[in-house]
């Protein structure tokens, strides 16, 4: 197996029980080491099903994945220690502080508490919530809590880490510091897959793309790539109204 | 392994602890109930055990075993025991009509000459044994007469009258041995001792259960504590379920179960958590039986003499408890489903297992049910400690129940946890 291969996802078909339809349709993928991939598609696609997928939380209907050329299904223990996730909804505890929750996911994955302290402080001053350090969550901002979202997957300085929408519903600060922040983490070597409606965001942070529509891959490539693929299309979001078409989804 | 528990252990710590209106209910509701229903079932019992019945007695002997009587009958502190009628002596006619009007539950009358009939009695029996010759004559009897208000319950009259009949017995036998004894001496050149018979074998409280009289006294604090005790215990499930399911509704679980931490790791935190609340819950319920309850008149509680019976009662409940809680939240589909399913079953099972009424109390039917409620186990477990004076081997059985439910509960969520990730 290729060392520099991070992810690799063969033939992987989900189907939630009780729905005929599949949610992930025989998708194929190689993410290498070192990339910002994201994926990209319209609401329903499967985007959210194949994170929940690669990073353990359901267990897929058929095909395999490999990551860092490990089956999750033999290695779960080593590869949950090794990757990291930022949930599509905020999943944090709203009566706990900011810093009480990210203790508890720091801790979670066996940061000591001197070292993990260290980080948890090093993290609120990098995303400016220092002084919101001891306010309960609900009490936070849509854009404060997307942030301590963000800072409670990357505790443990993860080798991958799985973003689902980690810019959604925020204000434009907010979603400076998480892509500047993004790309500082992708430059000290950590792989990201990410997914997003924001054509801009993506042109602007990924290294490669895969567009997904109807559980599949339709296309792949990098920004510059694709757009050289396309070359009457101006920007990402052409192409990608040019694939997946201007249909409505559910 | 452990620094992650402690953390987990801290987390749902402080989860609990921050949601001050639902730990005010777990401990208020409760203790309100204990105490309101303790207060209303006090008054049935009461009436049977703790106030007195207010009895006549006539005494027409007025010697030895007359005597005897009346002296039992005041120290017995069962009875309010009147000799007069507002000032005025009673004669046989007055007391069977005051009872008949219902003045008073109970009217005894000891006739004349009891004492001397029974004396002549004895005499004559001993000196029949002693010459050899057969006693043909049938005894004089002595017939102490009882009156029952007629409108007294028919289960109350029967256990009364049982009670007073073998009470009066008693102290006949009492003094026909004294009698035999005099007797004896008077024709025996060896004097012999006095053959005592222990006095107070028989009481009115016989209708309940077979206790040594001077521990555990059957009231409605000893059945209420124990009953409200394993009632708050599983109340915790509420709490408990509505926690598992706002933490999964949160995403909070998901994002735990991706990380490394198994869901075994993340029951335990709450089987810790929830253990220690429900053994502080134990306590204030011991407390409230004892400092709380003697403040509004009722009867202070009697601990058994099993301490460690008690804690593993209290332990094993917990973990049934915090299992029943979990399987519910892992089988609820909604937060809402979970905040009505909790509390209902719990009632319900709760009135099943004869925590609101004592099982004793239900029809046939329904006695055969209380089995099926593990609150059932435990309370029978605590009654056991509570009202039987039992010890740490009485209540194994009920233990050992419980903690097969919990290990039960805790094994099928697991395994329906597991599946759900191939939904
Ligand atoms: N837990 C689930 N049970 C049943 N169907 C689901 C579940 N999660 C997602 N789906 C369905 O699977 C499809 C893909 O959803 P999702 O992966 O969330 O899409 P995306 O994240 O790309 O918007 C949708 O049609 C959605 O309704
Ligand atoms: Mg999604």
């Amino acid at each position: 197996m290729n060392q520099s291969t991070a992810i690799e996802i063969r033939d992987l078909v989900k189907i939630y029980r009780g729905s005929e339809k599949a949610a992930v349709n025989h998708l194929s993928l190689m993410i290498p080491c070192g990339e910002i991939y994201g994926f990209l598609g319209p609401n329903g696609a499967g985007k959210s099903s194949t994170l929940n997928i690669l990073c353990g939380l359901r267990r897929q209907t058929s095909g395999t994945i490999l990551i860092e050329g490990r089956d999750f299904r033999e290695y779960s223990r080593e590869i949950r220690q090794k990757i990291g996730i930022v949930p599509q909804d905020i999943a944090l505890y709203p009566t706990l502080t900011a810093y009480e929750n990210l203790l508890l996911f720091g801790g979670v994955y066996g940061l000591r508490r001197k070292e993990l302290d260290k980080r948890i402080r090093e993290q609120l001053h990098t995303f400016g919530l220092t002084s919101s350090k001891n306010k309960q969550i609900q009490y936070f901002s849509g854009g404060m809590k997307r942030r301590i979202n963000l800072i409670a997957g990357i505790l443990h300085h993860p080798c991958i880490l799985f973003l689902d929408e980690p810019t959604v519903g925020i204000d434009v600060q907010s979603k400076r510091v998480i892509l500047d922040t993004l790309k500082e983490l992708n430059a000290r070597g950590t792989t990201m897959v990410y997914t997003s409606h924001s054509m801009d965001e993506a042109q602007e942070i990924c290294t490669s793309l895969a567009m997904i529509d109807e559980g599949t891959v339709i296309e792949t490539g990098s920004p510059a790539s694709l757009l050289e693929k396309h070359s009457e299309c101006r920007n990402l979001e052409e192409i990608y109204l040019k694939l997946t078409g201007k249909r409505l989804r559910d | 392994m452990t620094y992650k528990l402690i953390r987990l252990i801290h987390k749902d710590l402080l989860s609990l602890i921050r949601d001050r209106a639902g730990l005010l209910m777990l401990f208020l509701m409760p203790l309100t109930l204990v105490l309101i229903m303790t207060n209303i079932q006090d008054n049935t019992f009461n009436v049977v055990r703790e106030s007195r019945i207010p009895a006549l007695l006539l005494n027409l002997d007025q010697d030895s075993l007359g005597c005897a009587i009346e002296r039992e009958l005041y120290r017995s502190q069962t009875f309010d025991l009147h000799q007069s009628l507002d000032e005025t002596p009673l004669t046989p006619q007055t007391l069977e009509a005051a009872v008949a009007r219902g003045e008073y539950l109970l009217g005894i009358i000891i006739p004349q000459g009891a004492t001397h009939a029974i004396r002549k009695n004895v005499a004559r029996y001993i000196n029949g044994v002693f010459s050899g010759a057969p006693v043909n004559k049938e005894p004089d009897s002595v017939n102490i007469r009882v009156f029952l208000d007629p409108t007294t319950k028919s289960s109350f009259r029967r256990a009364l009258a049982g009670a007073m009949h073998e009470y009066s017995m008693q102290l006949e036998a009492d003094f026909l041995f004294k009698e035999i004894t005099r007797e004896v001496n008077k024709i025996s050149p060896i004097p012999i001792d006095n053959i005592e018979l222990s006095r107070s074998q028989v009481k009115i409280t016989e209708q309940y259960a077979a206790l040594d009289q001077d521990k555990l006294l059957p009231n409605s604090v000893q059945h209420n504590i124990p009953a409200w005790g394993i009632f708050s215990i599983f109340f915790i499930v509420v709490s408990l379920s509505g926690n598992l399911l706002k933490e999964r509704e949160d995403g909070c679980m998901s994002r735990l179960m991706v990380m490394p931490c198994p869901f075994a790791l993340y029951i335990t935190s709450k089987v810790v958590v929830y253990t220690v609340l429900c053994l502080t819950l134990s306590c204030l319920m011991l407390l409230m039986g004892f400092w709380i309850f003697p403040l509004t008149g009722l009867p202070a509680l009697m601990m058994g003499h099993s301490i460690s019976g008690m804690l593993l009662m209290f332990l094993t409940a917990s973990l049934a408890a915090i299992g029943y809680g979990v399987a519910i939240a892992t089988f609820s589909t909604s937060y809402q489903q979970t905040t009505i399913f909790a509390p209902m079953s719990v009632v319900i099972l709760a009135a099943i297992g004869g925590i609101w009424i004592p099982a004793f109390t239900m029809p046939p039917l329904m006695q055969h049910l209380t089995t099926l409620s593990p609150m059932n186990w435990g309370l029978e477990g605590l009654y056991d400690i509570f009202v039987r004076d039992g010890n740490f081997f009485s209540v194994l059985p009920e233990a050992l129940s419980l903690t097969l439910f919990a290990i039960l509960c805790f094994g099928v969520s697991a395994v329906y946890h597991h599946h759900k990730k191939n939904t």
